[in-house]
C-alpha cells in the first residue's frame, strides 16, 4: 500500500503520456504511404485548352487523376501519338490532321451521343459530316471544341496601318523584328501563299526548292521563332517586335493585350489559315467512357467559359465576337507530306542553307 | 490472497522499471535521430553550398574563357576580315583554340564563333561527337541569327557575357549536344568603332558539368537542379528533369514545398533545409536546397540547387543504436522484475513473521519471534506489536488477579474471611455426591452462639464483630484440611466433616468445639463469655441433600438452645 501510494504519481504520468505514446504507435503504423490508385486520364493539350481549373472540377466530379501534356506543335503531337509506346487516352487536334491518324488507325470514335454537351453547340459543329474530315466511314472522330485563324499582329505604334499582305512577314522594314511560329506544316503554307501556289496544302514538286528559300529569306527576317502562346508574348514585350504571326490567333491577341500591347489584328489577304482544333479518342484510351466524359466536361459551362475569358478563344457552344468574314479564312486542309514539311522545317530552323535544307 | 501483497508490490515496481527503461531507451533514441538527422542538413546544406560555388566558379570560368577569346584582336579581325591574306590562318587557329578547349573541358558541347553579319551564320564551329572534338566544315555552317542566344548577347554591352536559359538543344546537327540538355554561355565580340560583330559561343554540357562537379559526393546523394521558376533539370528520376520539353510539369516547388519561399523571392532566405516524409517510407528524404544567381553575368535564369539523402540511409545510424538500446532496455527489464520480486519478497519476509506471530499471539498469548532490530518501518512495526503484546498480556494478568479477587468476595464473608453460605452449600452439593459416589458419610455442625444478641447490645457492633472474627479463627484452627468452617449469616456458623468417622469422633469435635467456645475473647479491655448451641446431621442417616440435612441440624441446634434454658 505504502508504495502504491509512492507510485501513483508515476502511474498517473504513465496515463497521460498513454495517448502520446498511442498516436506514435498509430503515426508509425500508419507512416507506409497510402497511395491511393485513382485512374488516370492522360490528355494532350494545347496550351490553354486543358486550365487547371477546369482539370480540378474534372477530377473531383469523376474521382480520377487528369495528366495533362502540353503540346505545342502538331508535328510534336504527332510523334507523341504515333510512337510505339504511347500512353494517351484523349487529345485535341486539329481537324486538318485528324486525317492521318485515322489513316494510320491511331483512334477510335467519339460518339457524339455519349457527349450530352454536344447538343449544346452550335449547329455548325454538331453537324459534323459538314466539317472536311471529322468522320469516317460513318464514324465520327473529333468533336469540334475551338477554332481561330490564324491572323497577323503588329505594333500599332511601329506599323501604322494593318499589313494588307502575309508577305509583310519577309518585308525587310521589319528585319529583326518579326516572330514566326516554330511549325512545318503551316509555315510552308505561308510560303506557299506568298508564292501564289495552286494550293497552300499540297506544294507540286517544283515548288519545294522555293518554298524553301522562302522559307530561309523568313527565317533571315525573324528576330525568333516562338512554341508558345505565352514564349510568344514575353519575346513580342521583351524585343519590341513590329509583327507577330499569330498561330495561336485570337489567344494571342487576348494574351497581348492583357500584357499591355498596343496591337492590331490583321487578316491578310491572301487569306487566314484557320484551324478547327477537336477532342479525339485514342485507339489505346483505357477508358473511353472515362475519355467521352472529359469530352464533354470541356464543353460544359465552366470550361467554355473560360476558353473565352483566359484564352481569348471561341467555344463551340456561342457565337464567338471575333468572327471574321468568312471570305478570307482559308480552313486547314491535310497537307501533301507532313513530315516531308516537318524535316525540311528541322533543318530550316536549325540555321542549314537551302542546298543542305534539300540535301536527301 | 497469501501472494496479493508481493503482485501488489512487485508488480507495479516491474512495471515502473520497465517502464523507465524503456522510456529512457525511446527518448534516447529519438533524440539521438534528431540530432543524426539535424547533423545530416548541415552536412547537406554544406555539401550543397560547396557544390553551389563549384558551380558558380567553373561557370564563372567558361564565362572567362569565352570572354577572352571575345575580346582577343583576332576575333575581331576574323569577323571584320580586316587581313583576307591571313584570314584563313586565323580561322584555323581560332578553331584549333576551339578544339584544344573542348578536349580539356569535357563539360563543352560546342564552341563557335558566329558572325552578327550575315544572319548569324556560324564562322568558326567546333563539335563534340561521339569519336571526339569535330571541327564543323564549311557546307555545314548554320545561321543561328534567330536563337535567343544570337540575338540576346548581340545587344549586351561590350565586356559582358550570356548565360541562356538551361535548354534541351534541338538544333539539327548538333552533334553530341542533339537533345541534350545545355547552357549557352555566349559574349560579344566589338570591333574598333564599337559595332558588334559577332559572338563566341559556348554550348555547356548541363549533365556532365554537374556529374562531373558532384563526382566526389557520396552516391546515394541525390542531385536536383531547377531552374529559377522552379522546372527540375537534373533530377534522380530522369523522367522529371526537363519535363517542360515534354510538354509536363515537374516542379521543385510540388516535390519540396518548402522551395516556393526560395523560388517567389518573398523570402529573404537563399537557402533551406528540409526533411520530408517519415521515417520509413522509401521516399524520405532530408534535402537542402539553395537559391543561387549569377551577379555579374548576363543570365536569363537562376538555379537552385538541391542535395537529398534517404531518411533511411541517415538514420540508419539511429536503427544501429536502436537495436543497442533495445537490448539495453530488455536487460534492464529483466532486471528490474528480478530487482521488483526480491524486493517484494524481502518485504514480504518480516510482514510474514509479524503475522505469524500476531496469530500466534491470538492463539496462545505466546510471543513468536519479530523482527525487533530491522532500523526501518517494520521494525518499528515489529516493536511496537511487541510493546502492544506486552500490555495486553500485563493487563490480562491484573484482569485474572481480579477476576479472582471478586470471586473470592463472592463466595467468602468479608468480615471473618470465611466461606459464605454460596460457597458452603456448594461445597456440601460436591462432598455429597462424592460421599453417595464412594458411600462415604459426612457430618453437619450446626453452631449458634448463644449470648451475641448481648454483646452487641452491651458493647457495640464492634465487640460483635471482633467476637466473631475470633469464634472464625477459632473454628478453623480446629478443622482438619478437608473439612470446611462456613458462616452462613449472622452468628451461625457451619462445619463440614467429611469422610468415615464414627460417633465418638464427632462427639469429641463437638466436644473441642464447645471447649474453644466457652474461652472468653478479649476485645479491648473487656474479656466478653462467650459459648454456642451446636446441632448435628449426619449423612446418610439424617438427610440424603443439603437442605434436609441443613435443617436437621438447625433444629438439633435449636434443641440444644432450648435445652439450655
Amino acid at each position: 500500500m505504502i508504495l502504491y501510494q509512492t507510485l501513483r504519481p508515476a502511474l498517473h504520468a504513465l496515463r497521460r503520456l498513454m495517448p502520446r505514446i498511442a498516436a506514435l504507435a498509430l503515426l508509425s503504423a500508419m507512416a507506409a504511404p497510402v497511395w491511393a490508385a485513382a485512374p488516370v486520364l492522360r490528355v494532350l493539350a494545347w496550351p490553354g485548352y486543358a486550365d487547371p481549373a477546369v482539370v480540378k472540377s474534372f477530377e473531383q466530379q469523376h474521382g480520377v487523376r487528369v495528366e495533362v501534356t502540353v503540346i505545342d506543335s502538331d508535328s510534336t503531337l504527332w510523334h507523341k501519338i504515333s510512337a510505339d509506346d504511347a500512353a494517351y487516352d484523349v487529345f485535341a487536334v486539329n481537324a486538318a490532321e485528324l486525317q492521318r491518324y485515322i489513316a494510320l488507325n491511331l483512334l477510335q470514335t467519339a460518339d457524339p451521343a455519349r457527349i450530352p454537351n454536344t447538343a449544346r453547340q452550335l449547329p455548325r459543329f454538331r453537324n459534323l459530316a459538314s466539317i472536311p474530315g471529322l468522320v469516317h466511314q460513318g464514324h465520327a472522330y473529333g468533336i469540334p471544341y475551338t477554332y481561330s485563324e490564324m491572323g497577323l499582329i503588329y505594333d500599332k505604334r511601329q506599323i501604322s496601318s494593318p499589313p494588307q499582305s502575309i508577305a509583310a512577314l519577309w518585308d525587310p522594314r521589319y528585319r529583326g523584328k518579326v516572330l514566326a511560329y516554330d511549325g512545318g506544316t503551316h509555315n510552308f503554307s505561308l510560303a506557299a501563299q506568298t508564292l501564289k501556289t495552286a494550293s497552300p496544302f499540297r506544294l507540286a514538286r517544283a515548288d519545294w526548292p522555293r518554298a524553301v528559300d522562302r522559307l530561309i529569306d523568313m527565317r533571315r527576317n525573324v528576330l525568333g521563332f516562338y512554341s508558345q502562346p505565352e514564349e510568344s508574348v514575353r519575346l513580342f514585350m521583351r524585343h519590341g517586335a513590329a509583327l507577330m504571326f499569330a498561330n495561336y490567333g485570337m489567344q494571342q491577341v487576348h494574351l497581348l493585350k492583357a500584357a499591355g500591347a498596343d496591337i492590331g489584328y490583321a487578316i491578310p489577304r491572301e487569306g487566314a489559315l484557320t484551324w478547327l482544333d477537336c477532342w479525339t479518342i485514342t485507339r489505346r484510351a483505357r477508358d473511353p467512357a472515362l475519355a467521352h466524359a472529359w469530352i464533354d466536361h470541356l464543353l460544359g459551362d465552366q470550361a467554355s467559359a473560360l476558353l473565352v475569358k483566359e484564352q481569348g478563344l471561341a467555344n463551340t457552344i456561342a457565337e464567338s465576337d471575333a468572327s471574321h468574314g468568312d471570305n478570307r479564312l482559308l480552313w486547314l486542309e491535310p497537307v501533301e507530306d507532313a513530315e516531308l514539311r516537318d524535316r525540311l522545317w528541322q533543318r530550316i530552323r536549325s540555321g542549314d542553307r537551302a542546298a543542305k535544307v534539300l540535301a536527301p | 490472497m497469501r501472494f496479493s501483497i508481493v503482485w501488489r508490490l512487485g508488480l507495479p515496481l516491474a512495471l515502473l522499471g520497465v517502464l523507465a527503461t524503456s522510456l529512457t531507451g525511446y527518448y534516447a533514441y529519438n533524440a539521438s535521430r534528431d540530432l543524426l538527422v539535424k547533423a545530416a542538413e548541415e552536412r547537406l546544406l554544406t555539401a550543397t553550398r560547396v557544390l553551389m560555388r563549384q558551380v558558380t566558379v567553373t561557370l564563372k570560368n567558361t564565362a572567362a574563357d569565352v570572354k577572352m577569346i571575345a575580346e582577343h584582336p583576332q576575333a575581331a579581325n576574323i569577323l571584320n576580315r580586316s587581313t583576307p591574306k591571313f584570314q584563313s590562318i586565323a580561322e584555323n587557329n581560332v578553331g584549333m583554340l576551339f578544339e584544344r578547349m573542348l578536349a580539356a573541358h569535357p563539360e563543352y558541347f560546342q564552341m563557335r564563333m558566329i558572325d552578327a553579319s550575315a544572319h548569324g551564320i556560324e564562322r568558326i564551329r567546333v563539335d563534340r561527337d561521339s569519336h571526339g572534338v569535330l571541327r564543323i566544315g564549311n557546307a555545314d555552317l548554320q545561321e543561328k541569327g534567330h536563337y535567343p542566344y544570337v540575338f540576346e548577347t548581340l545587344r549586351l554591352p561590350r565586356g559582358t557575357v550570356y548565360i541562356s536559359h538551361a535548354s534541351i538543344n534541338h538544333e539539327v546537327g548538333a552533334h553530341a549536344g542533339l537533345e541534350k540538355p545545355a547552357l549557352q554561355v555566349a559574349a560579344p565580340v566589338y570591333g574598333n568603332n564599337d559595332k558588334v560583330l559577332g559572338l563566341i559561343v559556348v554550348n555547356v554540357d548541363l549533365n556532365r558539368l554537374f556529374s562531373q562537379l558532384a563526382a566526389d559526393l557520396p552516391p546515394e546523394l541525390g542531385l536536383y537542379l531547377s531552374n529559377g521558376k522552379g522546372d527540375f533539370l537534373i533530377h534522380p528520376n530522369p523522367a522529371r528533369a526537363f519535363a517542360f520539353d515534354r510538354g509536363q510539369s515537374a516542379l521543385v516547388q510540388e516535390e519540396f514545398p518548402a522551395a516556393a519561399a526560395l523560388l517567389n523571392g518573398s523570402d529573404q532566405r537563399k537557402e533551406f533545409v528540409v526533411t520530408s516524409g517519415s521515417g520509413r517510407s522509401a521516399s524520405a528524404l532530408v534535402a537542402a536546397f539553395m537559391h543561387q544567381s549569377l551577379p555579374n553575368l548576363a543570365a536569363e535564369d537562376d538555379f537552385v540547387l538541391g542535395l537529398a539523402q534517404p531518411l533511411a540511409s541517415v538514420v540508419a545510424e539511429s536503427d544501429r543504436l536502436a537495436t543497442a538500446t533495445m537490448r539495453i532496455v530488455l536487460g534492464f527489464s529483466a532486471l528490474s522484475i528480478l530487482l521488483a520480486a526480491l524486493l517484494a519478497l524481502t518485504m514480504v519476509r518480516p510482514l510474514r513473521q509479524i503475522m505469524e506471530a500476531v496469530s500466534r499471539f491470538a492463539a496462545d498469548r505466546s510471543g513468536g519471534t519479530l523482527p525487533l532490530a530491522r532500523k526501518d518501518e517494520i521494525g518499528v512495526l515489529a516493536r511496537s506489536i511487541a510493546h502492544m503484546q506486552t500490555q495486553i498480556r500485563n493487563q490480562l494478568e491484573s484482569l485474572h488477579a481480579q477476576q479472582d479477587e471478586l470471586d473470592h468476595l463472592a463466595s467468602h464473608d468479608s468480615l471473618t474471611g470465611l466461606p459464605n453460605r454460596r460457597l458452603f452449600l456448594d461445597r456440601l452439593d460436591r462432598a455429597l455426591a462424592r460421599a453417595r459416589r464412594n458411600h462415604t458419610t459426612l457430618a453437619l455442625l450446626f453452631i449458634d452462639l448463644d449470648n451475641f444478641k448481648d454483646i452487641n447490645d452491651t458493647h457495640g457492633h464492634a465487640a460483635g464483630d471482633a467476637v466473631l472474627c475470633a469464634v472464625a479463627q477459632r473454628l478453623q484452627g480446629l478443622l482438619r484440611g478437608a473439612d470446611t468452617v462456613a458462616r452462613l449469616g449472622g452468628d451461625e456458623f457451619v462445619i463440614l466433616v467429611e469422610g468415615a468417622r464414627d460417633a465418638d469422633a464427632i462427639d469429641q469435635l463437638v466436644h473441642k468445639v464447645n471447649e474453644t467456645l466457652a474461652e472468653p475473647i478479649r476485645h479491648e479491655d473487656l474479656e466478653l463469655p462467650t459459648s454456642g448451641s451446636i446441632g448435628i446431621s449426619r449423612y446418610p442417616e439424617d438427610g440424603k441433600d443439603a437442605n434436609a440435612l441443613l435443617a436437621v441440624a438447625d433444629q438439633a441446634m435449636y434443641r440444644a438452645k432450648a435445652g439450655k434454658r
